[in-house]
């Protein structure tokens, strides 16, 4: 198995670099203490996540799971440090993140995370490889090295003959596929899908994940939420969200599960 | 993002819309032609009043009568009559004077030429006023010193005169004409001065001061007495010199007013380039507010472009986007619509100065400064119209972003 680094070839950022030293003695790739996420409504204070703590390694296959509501979406959006705690400590390939300001994080999720979203978030009018490309001008990366990257991820997810469709010529599936050579084209550590099949058909679904999986199984750490449990079950740790605090959930084994499910490793 | 990573997007964006792109475009469009054009104008206008004023004489010094006290009342400029022809020699035995040509004029004077006529007012001069007021002969000759001193019955017509007789130039030199009701013989016509409508000076009859005195008014007083003074500089001097001679001769005691009134071309012309700055100025007022509009909608347009692509913001600032870049992104964008509409406005602009000039009868011709101020404008209003909707996008909230529908 291929162990990605944090950094991505175009190391040129400090960060980047003192998050790949840290990892020499190899601290988790994310890992939460405390974590407490408080909003104001009004008058009134809501606690979505009431001090949760959790440890993911670099290559798991996590699936995080509960009823909506139950401060999944919270902990989701400071995994990918869109969001940042009200209190406790998030550590990301063992930084404190709150050490970080927001251009940094910035750079951070440019470089070392890859999103793929329920709806896809493709940007219209914009061909597939300008969108697969987008990551990579915020990483100051030149034009021609773009495209093949680019070019390249858009192979890699089977979307060879659509480099040059608007999204909204593509279909469910081949959006979803563009999201992904998206999320991967900056080489990151960790890929984060909300209900990446939620809007999808189950064939769709069904090569999504395969799609996926062979990416974690490549090396990539995959963190996906989900309220639906039989998606979870394919992942190979469970994580529950419930009254926003954390489980190690069970992988429940549901007859349905086919052949190649079960001779999973 | 760099700058021209910015700019590439910005284009892509803006290819992808274009009528609303256009749209966008078009209050600068107009607020930039517009200021093109009218700068053009309004300098055209300055440079035509200069050149006509100039073109009346240069070194001139008009002195008016009037400014008599009776009753109070001090009566209009012209209307009274202290001025003689023995002041107009008086002071032309002062120093610093090249000519002087005294001024008696009939308002009204009806030239006949067998069935054409045609209505002006006359001069009765010497032929001293070619020089003070500026008139090169085009045909025939100007008022000779014999014909002045014999009090011939000759005249010297304005091309617009001879024009509204239906007459060419060349065939009105010898004919006869009568000036209400007295028969007179042309011997020339002046060169036109240029300008049209109201005051036209090229619309006059010349003729000798003695005859009009002899054949029209019979009084001695003049309305003006024209000066040419040797050295332009000393104007003032000479000036002051004339004031003291005529106040001596028309024995005004110190403590009393002068009954008569002197203008320089040099007072002339600086109130007339005042006014007409004052009409640029008016004019590029009213193409700035144009163009204000045009910023305005220009802001207007990137601010709802702006709520249009929440969700595609929170998903740059997800893929790494931090806020100047999204910042840049937005603002690049309308100063590329604002220079955009800039360019074509200042096309437009160059192309509509001359039409807009004619139907105004200015020469108006399309200058550099006002193409540079009104690129220079377009920009600050594209950096302003930018500004605030960039500044908006760059600070949303990835997670509201993300969220929004």
């Amino acid at each position: 198995m291929v162990v990605l680094s944090v950094a991505p070839a175009a190391a040129d950022s400090d960060l980047v670099d003192s998050v790949a030293e840290q990892s020499a003695p190899q601290p988790p790739l994310l890992e939460g203490r405390g974590l407490t996420r408080v909003f104001q409504m009004g008058d009134a204070e809501v606690a979505a996540l009431r001090g949760i703590s959790f440890k993911i390694e670099l290559g798991e296959n996590v699936a995080i799971i509960g009823p909506s509501g139950s401060g999944k979406s919270t902990l989701l959006h400071i995994l990918g440090l869109l969001d940042r705690p009200t209190d406790g400590q998030y550590l990301f390939a063992g930084v404190d993140t709150d050490d970080l300001d927001d251009d940094r994080l910035a750079s951070l999720r440019n470089r070392a995370i890859g999103f793929i979203f329920q709806s896809f978030n493709l940007v219209s009018g914009e061909s597939a490889l300008d969108n697969v490309a987008a990551p990579l001008v915020y990483a100051g990366v030149k034009r021609k090295e773009r495209s093949d990257r680019a070019r390249d991820a858009l192979v890699r997810v089977g979307l060879a003959d659509r480099l040059h469709h608007d999204p909204s010529q593509l279909s469910g599936g081949q959006r979803q596929r563009v999201a992904i050579a998206r999320a991967l084209v900056t080489r990151p550590a960790l890929i984060l899908a909300d209900e990446p099949t939620g809007n999808l058909d189950s064939h769709s679904s069904g090569e999504v994940f395969s799609l996926l999986e062979e990416l974690q199984a490549e090396g990539l750490t995959l963190v996906t939420i989900t309220h639906d449990q039989r998606i979870a079950n394919r992942a190979t740790r469970i994580l529950r969200v419930e009254d926003g605090l954390l489980t190690e959930g069970d992988r429940e084994a549901p007859a349905y599960l086919d052949h190649a499910e079960r001779t999973r490793p | 993002m760099s700058y021209a990573e910015a700019l590439r997007l910005a284009l892509r964006r803006l290819r992808t819309n274009p009528l609303r792109t256009f749209l966008t475009t078009l209050g600068v469009i107009i607020g930039v032609g517009s200021l093109v054009a009218l700068i053009g104008v309004g300098q055209g206008t300055q440079t035509a009043l200069t050149s006509r004023i100039a073109g009346l004489g240069t070194n001139l010094l008009s002195i008016t009568a009037g400014g008599s006290v009776s009753g109070g009342i001090r009566g209009a400029a012209g209307t009274a009559s202290t001025l003689t022809i023995a002041d107009a020699n008086a002071i032309a035995k002062l120093p610093g004077i090249s000519a002087v040509a005294p001024e008696m004029s009939v308002s009204s004077a009806v030239i006949v030429d067998g069935r054409q006529n045609t209505t002006t007012s006359m001069t009765g001069t010497t032929a001293a006023e070619a020089l003070v007021r500026n008139y090169q002969i085009q045909t025939g000759t100007f008022l000779t010193d014999l014909a002045v001193s014999k009090g011939l019955r000759v005249a010297i017509l304005g091309p617009t005169t001879v024009a509204n007789l239906n007459l060419s130039p060349a065939e009105v030199v010898g004919t006869n004409v009568t000036i209400n009701g007295i028969p007179f013989t042309v011997i020339g016509v002046t060169q036109p001065k240029g300008g049209s409508g109201f005051s036209n000076p090229d619309d006059f009859v010349f003729t000798p001061i003695s005859a009009v005195q002899s054949r029209f008014t019979g009084a001695a007083s003049l309305r003006t007495i024209g000066v040419s003074v040797t050295d332009p500089n000393k104007i003032d001097v000479v000036s002051s010199e004339i004031t003291s001679l005529l106040r001596l001769r028309h024995q005004l005691a110190s403590s009393t007013s002068s009954d008569f009134s002197m203008a320089s071309q040099n007072q002339l012309l600086s109130v007339a380039s005042s006014t007409s700055a004052t009409l640029k100025n008016f004019l590029i007022g009213i193409a700035a507010i144009a163009l204000l509009v045009g910023g305005i909608g220009i802001a207007n347009t990137m601010l709802v472009s702006v709520r249009e692509r929440v969700r595609e913001i929170g998903t740059r600032k997800a893929i790494g986007a931090r806020r100047r870049d999204i910042g840049r992104q937005f603002l690049v964008e309308a100063i590329i619509v604002t220079l955009g509409g800039a360019v074509i406005g200042v096309l437009i602009g160059m192309a509509v100065t001359g039409p807009v000039g004619n139907a105004v009868s200015v020469p108006a011709k399309p200058s550099l400064a006002g193409i540079g101020l009104a690129f220079g404008s377009a920009l600050v209003v594209g950096v302003v119209a930018g500004y605030w909707p960039a500044r908006q996008a760059a600070r949303l909230d990835p997670v509201e972003a993300l969220r929004y529908e």
